[in-house]
């Protein structure tokens, strides 16, 4: 645009095009504070989980649950009137990954609330962040008890509800006596051989070996040399979810291993991926797909309507995940707001009637639970055994509240 | 005990097949190709391709052998010959490799570990004990590739030449030999025996993008101290591999894992050429 040569004209002239760039800014400022406030409309729920590593083998079911969860409440209207999303990140199945998945979603992404599985050691670096960062965290994993955070529930079963069950059986009905404890070395490994051992004592049986490998690591080798030679009665596995059960199985068979095999850390997903070495495994857990309730019944074919193809079998750490978000909402509903210090106590006052049943975690932080005893059959199908109703989780957090 | 000592022969074959493929660049180009790993991914990836297909574990062999000579000679026509004359930067330059490969990877196939059926199952009777069969496969596996390199080497004219190349590239290079040429077929077969090590690792154990790096640094530290012999290696592979296992056994599998390492280190530091001879 061509100007006269007139310096006031000039002024003026020059004037213009800064006006014109300041208006274009209050514009986009306003537009960006038009789509904030939108976007703080919608509530986000972090599933901090391992998308890598481990957990990797189970971790797409688990996404899977949280995301029908989210689509069905949306449907009827999201929580409290808002839409719900979620924000998937990745821990690593580790607590390098769960400290930068953790800051990520609490910090950064400002999410409402945590709810997701995750291996101990992701828990363990995650928790001093939930604490910093006063967000209500449902941790939905089985997982070998005592974890106590101001800001977690768990929805998930502890030692106290699910060892028995595998050591009873041996004991009874296979006559064993001498168990040979294999694990993942770290908090869950440990915690679970610890109490399976102190169970098996008090029990009369006797522990020949005790042995573990880093949760990465997937040479078995060495370890099972001393099973064979040590000839145990019966074998207790405890390892991470995932990828250990699968190369320990693996190579377990390869070796030829058949006495009796109950894995403490196994789900129905990961036996399926198996396929023929999961055949005798024992398992002992809060669900099955075989669970014959409405409410398994609604929620399988919903999965498999959502998903269709591409469904991963839920089990026993992906439908607590399910059941976690609908525990969320209520308690939402129940504090009437979205504020942490109303929700949290709020979670411990809701149930939620899902596919294992009604689940309320009012036991110190914990949920008492149905939990059934199974045995992987050779088509992959999983055969329930025994199931005992209401297994009290026991004193978990007795100083919290 | 029998056991044990069968465990010390099968690691051993298992890192002599993992490492063979790094000993053959490392001897002709003089350089350590950090890419190995990524290499050992593809072939990783070839087995659950080969599996996905239909087609068996078998076919997983030739196609991971396929796969990294075509991807092997393509690495070393882009990234490697430019780096003739800058041994340091190549090294380097095949790290960065090794990492975009195993992103590329992660692109195509997901983060998360894939398992892949073992061909064959269950354990056979050997000498009054039960052994795992696939264990044992790989023992023959380890001679296989240690005879059809050794041919390569000792029978052919090319193995000639590789021979001429590895012992003073710029005398051959005098005496008519086209090094150039020898680079890459050696680099192609290094990255194939590394995708076909990569095929065979996976019935034991899990394929996820990363699979190769634990293994970078054992077969480093086992080149390392083998120089450019294949015998050394052998040599190397057991003893050091057979450390590995008995400490893992008999002391525990945290410190087993550190003995390569540890072992090649002391090694190198009281007798610098290593198992070589000289």
């Amino acid at each position: 645009m061509k100007s006269p040569r007139s310096t006031r004209h000039e002024d003026r002239q020059s004037h213009k095009p800064r006006t014109s760039y300041a208006s274009a800014l209050a514009l986009s400022l306003c537009a960006f504070a038009v789509q904030a406030t939108y976007a703080a409309e919608s509530v986000k729920i972090g599933v901090p989980v391992g998308l890598s590593g481990a957990n990797s083998v189970v971790a797409p079911s688990i996404v899977q649950s949280a995301q029908l969860a989210v689509d069905e409440i949306n449907a009827k209207g999201g929580i409290l009137g808002r839409q719900v999303t979620l924000e998937v990140a990745d821990d690593g199945s580790g607590a390098a990954g769960a400290q930068k998945a953790f800051d990520s979603l609490i910090f950064d992404k400002k999410v409402d609330a945590l709810i997701s599985a995750e291996t101990s050691a992701a828990r363990n670096a995650g928790l001093p962040i939930v604490s910093r960062g006063k967000v209500p965290f449902v941790y939905t994993s089985f997982y070998e008890g005592r974890s106590c955070n101001r800001n977690m529930y768990v929805d998930g079963w502890v030692p106290d509800q699910q060892v028995a069950p595998v050591v009873d059986y041996f004991m009874n009905h296979d006559h064993a006596k001498t168990f040979f404890l294999i694990g993942s070395d770290y908090a869950f490994g440990r915690g679970m051989l610890d109490f399976t051992k102190a169970y098996i004592e008090k029990k009369g049986g006797k522990v020949i070996g005790n042995e573990y490998l880093p949760m990465d690591g997937s040479d078995w080798t060495s370890i099972i040399s001393k099973l064979q030679a040590a000839k145990p009665d019966a074998i207790i596995t405890s390892t991470a979810g995932g990828a250990p059960n699968v190369t320990l199985t693996k190579q377990l068979r390869a070796a030829g291993v058949k006495v009796p095999y109950g894995n403490l850390a196994v789900d129905e997903g990961t036996a399926k991926s198996m396929g023929a070495d999961a055949a005798g495994i024992f398992m002992s857990g809060s669900y099955v797909t075989s669970i014959d309730s409405p409410a398994n019944q609604a929620f399988l074919a919903a999965m498999k309507k959502r998903f269709g193809n591409d469904l991963k079998t839920p089990n026993d750490l992906s439908v607590p995940e399910y059941e976690a978000v609908y525990l969320y909402k209520a308690a939402v509903e129940k504090a009437g707001s979205f504020d942490s210090a109303k929700v949290i106590p709020a979670l411990a006052q809701v149930s939620f009637m899902g596919p294992r049943g009604t689940i309320q975690m009012d036991k110190q932080r914990h949920a008492p639970l149905t939990m059934y005893l199974s045995q992987v059959q050779p088509d992959g199908s999983v055969k329930v055994i025994q199931s005992f109703s209401h297994l009290d989780p026991g004193a978990q957090c007795p100083n919290l509240k | 005990m029998l056991n044990v000592l069968l465990d010390v022969v099968t690691t051993a074959a298992m890192l002599f097949i993992v490492s063979a493929g790094l000993l053959i660049v490392f001897g002709v180009m003089k350089i350590v190709n950090f890419s190995h790993g990524a290499f050992l991914t593809v072939g990783g990836y070839a087995s659950v391709v080969a599996t996905q297909l239909g087609l068996g574990w078998w076919w997983g062999l030739p196609l991971s052998l396929v796969c990294g000579f075509v991807l092997g000679g393509a690495v070393e026509w882009l990234i490697v010959r430019p780096l003739y004359a800058r041994p340091l930067d190549a090294i380097l330059a095949t790290w960065g490799l090794g990492i975009i490969l195993g992103q590329l990877i992660t692109l195509a196939f997901g983060r998360g570990v894939q398992m892949v059926a073992s061909p064959i199952e269950g354990a056979v009777p050997v000498l009054g004990t039960h052994y795992s069969a696939y264990r044992l496969l790989l023992v023959v596996a380890a001679l296989a590739v240690a005879l059809a390199l050794g041919w390569l080497l000792n029978g052919t004219r090319l193995g000639l030449q590789t021979r001429a190349v590895i012992m003073n590239e710029g005398l051959a290079r005098g005496l008519g030999i086209s090094s150039a040429r020898v680079r890459f077929l050696t680099f192609c077969t290094g990255a194939a025996l590394a995708a076909a090590a990569g095929c065979l690792i996976t019935p034991l154990s899990s394929v996820d993008p990363n699979m190769g790096v634990p293994w970078i640094v054992g077969a480093f530290m086992l080149v390392l101290v083998s120089g450019a012999s294949l015998v050394s290696l052998a040599v190397a592979s057991i003893v050091l591999g057979g450390a590995q296992v008995l400490v893992s056994t008999f002391v525990d599998p945290v410190l087993g894992g550190l003995m390569i390492a540890v072992l090649a280190a002391l090694l190198l530091r009281f007798r610098p050429e290593g198992f070589a001879r000289g």
